[in-house]
């Protein structure tokens, strides 16, 4: 049997997630927070039955009332741990060492095992709310065992000044994907941390040619070197990104869902340009809401006097009356067009420059068992490390 | 009702194809439509092989999809994973007039069980806001070193000069004329003359017009400018010294920060990220912490009666203060000095009670002094120029 690929494309429009976005998100700011659990899975919907592997649609199955009973239960849990555990910690640091920068460092430290938990089990939550083809993905359990790997390899990272970044990257995405299933099919990560360093390579001679340009430049054996910073910092940024891109596809490439196989193709330079181009659209709007807001409080206070001066003696409601309307405006704003300018965008990309390799065997997959998940992604939502949407 | 399908017995006037997935293989199938007119369902099938039949009261369509055209349709019942993906528009419009009700919502959760979740959540953090932090900070408090109480006290008025500054990077600034900063230290020894202390104390003043005065763990004393220029005489701000003093001595003020420590997560946790989570986050805590207990506020109040009439102060300063805010007009909201001293005096809740300690405090000590010199409460009170 001849195995046919299968291509992935993306059927949602622009217009239609404004819409949808800006919808939920006044709804989210009306009820005082509350809508943010149908926001999100509204959302999520949308974007999962956007994407299409092989024609058919993906399928988002979480429940606005599983979030907020899953947030419920996470702030239970969590107040406990925040409230007694800091104090203690509070306690302990003041007690024992006279400091309070040392209490903040170690509720952060305290606080960091469970942020890492709960991603791992928003993640897990979000595979189990997911279907393809009627067919639901899944996760093993793990979220401990993922969190103290996180620990480690951050310190590892930190310790190496970065350069055992592709080692963290590689085998966190191992541990995570060798617990991912679809259906009765598991997901491998294959290939070798050693592989990743290829992603690297815009990212290091960003670092290394600012680095060395500083030093030749400040050191003032050579100060005309500092103007090379105009062309070494930008390469760090887009270092940054090409490593996100090429590390991802190179996992990607390097994955097998039993004989199925992957192939991404996302470009760095499409990537950056979505990232550049969205924070511009966002700045300019923030700046024409800001302005057209400055213009109108100097009319409203003295039409005559458009200086400093007016400002200063406006009466301190009046700023209250902008200030907050305005406040979540720009907030409303920033969420709506992220989400049509940066996250879109990028998913469109990833989306359809992906590939599934010999896909037609997939359909000897069989379904899976539901995972019932009492706290849904509680904990990432209460500790605000949720995913990106 | 829309358009209308006719179905006779035989030819199917409906009919047509789409993909079909049964929920036990991923393996789409391309599927037959007819609608059963009999049976009033919707009859799938692949060939000659009948996959499925669905009533068609009990068919739904998925919600928020993104594509503009087409649907994907499924049963009702969230066990029910079989899915109909339907591209053809005419299709589409076809088949949903002839639904009774693709969008009715499925109830998926109980919602007793959410509801019983939600009073058992404010329960238990109202259990853990009230209860634990509360009791375990004064637990604390009695038990924290001196040296840390004194870090505890200099971190939490860095916080309060942050949050009061209207500058992101400079926090409020203290004012420290040397002359000034003499007659303070002179007042606060006069005033805490004979108390066993664990730490000397340090007084501070605010360059802020707040008419307010507090007092911080490790034995922090903390007045505002607008506090100094609202008393009249040294006596009335040697009575404001010895009441935060009262505090300082029944560590109040180490309770309430540590309380303070423990709550704001908490809050931080309830409150979420959404728009202005900070704002109100900030608001909220300067509510539950506006206050001591009544009783404590009392015993500050006895603990510097004492100390007044200890180190002959005349006591009618603190009668006269308390008198001058009964006489202020207007409430809280309205301007003048004295309605701005009754707004200090909401945080340090003034009660008959507390007016008649002032008033009928035993014994005014035979011979009173002025709690400081003419020359020094001139100096003081140009500590900010």
């Amino acid at each position: 049997m001849a195995a046919t690929d299968l291509d992935t494309e993306f059927v949602g429009r622009r217009k239609a997630l404004f819409g949808l976005a800006l919808r939920t998100t006044i709804l989210t700011i009306v009820t005082l927070g509350l809508y943010r659990f149908w926001m999100k899975t509204r959302l999520r919907r949308w974007y999962w039955s956007a994407i299409r592997p092989g024609g058919q649609p993906l399928e988002y199955a979480g429940e606005p009332l599983e979030k907020l009973l899953g947030f419920l239960i996470a702030v239970v849990v969590m107040a406990f741990y925040i409230g007694v555990v800091n104090l203690l910690l509070m306690f302990a640091s003041f007690s024992l060492l006279n400091s309070s920068i040392a209490a903040y460092a170690m509720s952060f430290i305290g606080v960091l095992p469970i942020v890492f938990f709960a991603r791992y089990r928003a993640r897990r939550y979000i595979l189990a709310r997911t279907r393809w083809r009627g067919i639901r993905f899944g996760a093993d359990a793990g979220a401990w065992g993922y969190a103290w790997r996180c620990l480690a390899h951050w310190l590892l990272t930190i310790v190496s000044l970065g350069l055992l970044l592709p080692r963290q990257t590689f085998y966190l995405e191992k541990y995570r994907a060798d617990r991912t299933q679809y259906g009765s099919a598991s997901f491998t990560q294959g290939g070798t941390w050693r592989g990743m360093y290829g992603a690297m390579t815009h990212q290091l001679i960003g670092v290394l040619g600012t680095g060395f340009l500083s030093l030749v430049g400040f050191s003032g054996a050579a100060p005309e070197a500092l103007y090379g910073l105009i062309l070494s910092i930008p390469w760090v940024l887009y270092g940054w990104v090409s490593y996100r891109v090429r590390s991802f596809q190179y996992l990607t490439n390097h994955k097998e869902l039993g004989e199925v196989g992957f192939d991404a193709n996302p470009r760095p330079r499409r990537v950056l340009w979505i990232y550049l181009r969205g924070w511009f659209v966002i700045g300019l709007a923030a700046a024409i809401l800001g302005g057209a807001v400055l213009v109108a409080v100097l009319l409203a206070i003295d039409p005559s006097a458009l200086n400093e001066a007016a400002v200063q003696s406006g009466p301190r409601w009046l700023y209250f009356a902008v200030a907050v309307p305005f406040y979540f405006a720009l907030f409303t704003f920033y969420g709506v067009l992220s989400h049509v300018m940066l996250t879109l965008p990028l998913t469109v990309h990833y989306a359809e420059t992906l590939t599934i390799l010999r896909g037609d065997r997939i359909s000897d997959v069989l379904q899976r068992d539901r995972d019932d998940f009492a706290e849904a992604e509680g904990f990432a939502d209460a500790l605000d490390v949720g995913a990106a949407f | 009702m829309g358009t209308r399908i006719h179905v006779g017995a035989k030819p199917a006037a409906f009919y047509t194809t789409a993909t079909y997935v049964d929920s036990k293989v991923a393996h789409p199938r391309t599927v037959a439509l007819r609608i059963d007119e009999g049976a009033e369902a919707l009859l799938i099938s692949e060939g000659n092989t009948e996959l499925a039949c669905w009533p068609l009261k009990d068919i739904r369509r998925l919600r928020d999809q993104a594509a503009s055209e087409g649907m994907v349709l499924k049963q009702i019942g969230l066990q029910n994973l079989a899915r109909l993906y339907i591209e053809d528009p005419d299709t589409t419009r076809l088949l949903l007039a002839r639904c009774d009700a693709p969008l009715r919502k499925e109830r998926p959760m109980n919602r007793a069980k959410i509801l019983m979740w939600s009073v058992a959540a404010m329960a238990s953090v109202a259990v853990i806001l009230f209860v634990l932090i509360p009791n375990m900070a004064n637990l604390m408090a009695d038990r924290l070193p001196a040296k840390g109480e004194r870090a505890l006290g200099k971190a939490t008025f860095q916080q309060i000069r942050s949050a009061l500054s209207e500058d992101e990077i400079v926090p409020l600034q203290t004012c420290t004329a040397p002359e000034g900063m003499a007659a303070l230290q002179a007042l606060g020894e006069r005033v805490s003359r004979g108390v066993e202390l664990d730490h000397p104390l340090q007084i501070h003043v605010l360059d802020d017009p707040m008419v307010n005065a507090f007092a911080l763990p490790g034995g922090i004393i903390v007045f505002f400018r607008g506090m100094l220029e609202a008393t009249q005489s040294s006596d009335e701000l040697a009575s404001v010294m010895a009441h935060e003093l009262g505090h300082v001595v029944s560590k109040d003020p180490t309770r309430h920060a540590l309380r303070s420590a423990g709550s704001i997560g908490v809050l931080g946790l309830m409150l979420g990220d959404f728009a202005g989570g900070a704002v109100v986050l900030f608001l909220t805590e300067k509510l539950i912490a506006a206050n001591y207990s009544q009783t404590a506020e009392l015993e500050a109040d006895v603990f510097g009666l004492e100390r007044l009439n200890a180190i002959g102060v005349g006591t009618g300063a603190m009668a006269m203060m308390f008198t001058r805010l009964q006489d202020a007009e207007g409430g809280p909201d309205a301007e003048g000095e004295g309605a701005r001293f009754l707004r200090y005096f909401l945080s340090h809740p003034l009660t008959q009670d507390r007016i008649d300690i002032a008033l009928k405090d035993g014994p005014t000590p035979q011979v009173t002094r002025p709690a400081l010199s003419d020359a020094q409460w001139i100096a003081l009170k140009a500590i900010c120029d």
